[in-house]
């Protein structure tokens, strides 16, 4: 499977941010556990809405999240 | 398993309960001499029928299931279960309905050229609700591929 352009740090951020867990961002950006798991393995780029709740949970800008990656062929 | 793929799990039983159950009476029907327009237009009827009412009690019950196993589960009183729809259910689902529709296109288009070719009505109805059914129980197995895949 090819990889996504679309990187994100939200395992490394969940971690500095008291160990929050899937659940909890889940509930804080209004998505399932599931779409958490799924952008976490690179399986799936969040809309820009749902990239700026992301960071704005984490209380990051939205660069400290996502990275491009414009070498990387979209999956 | 997510809320939402436990019930595209069941659907897909349904609907292969369902065209088994269509398939079994067109056999019968050829076998026993009564493939007629008002034997084939019954069953249009009642496969039709038996799809909708199928489908509403079959999610119904899948909530009511899914909300008691998850209370056995963590004692909850009042489970939570995570039945919500975000963006990513929405594009899984707007593939899978774009694919059922690709499929039952295909079926309508091949039904049709039965009827060109000189084939009776009865074949071309016949075709189209098995395609309907087919092309559903595609819809929802690539949308169960999709929810495994990650999108």
């Amino acid at each position: 499977m090819e990889k996504r352009r679309i990187n994100n740090n939200i395992r490394k951020l969940r971690f500095f941010h008291n160990e929050m867990t899937q659940q909890q961002l889940a509930e804080k950006v209004g998505v399932t556990r599931q779409t958490i798991i799924a952008m976490e393995q690179g399986k799936y780029s969040p809309s820009l809405e749902l990239a700026f709740r992301i960071a704005l949970a984490f209380g990051v800008p939205l660069d400290e999240v996502f990275s491009y990656d414009p070498d990387t062929k979209s999956g | 398993m997510s809320f939402q793929e436990k019930n595209i799990t069941v659907s897909l039983v349904n609907f292969t309960l369902i065209l088994g159950f269509y398939l079994i009476r067109v056999f019968q029907m050829v076998q026993d001499g009564s493939f007629n327009s008002t034997n084939i237009f019954r069953l249009w009827g009642i496969t039709i029928v038996l799809a909708i009412i199928v489908t509403i009690l079959a999610t119904i019950l899948t909530h009511i299931g899914s909300a008691i196993i998850h209370a056995i589960k963590t004692g909850e009183e009042k489970p939570d279960i995570e039945d919500i729809e975000d963006e990513r259910d929405q594009l899984i689902d707007l593939r899978g309905t774009k694919i059922t529709y690709v499929v039952s296109s295909i079926g309508v288009f091949l039904s049709m050229l039965t009827f060109a070719f000189g084939q009776p009505p009865l074949v071309m109805f016949s075709l189209l609700i098995f395609s309907g059914l087919v092309a559903q129980i595609i819809g929802d197995i690539s949308r169960l591929v999709l929810y495994r895949r990650g999108f």
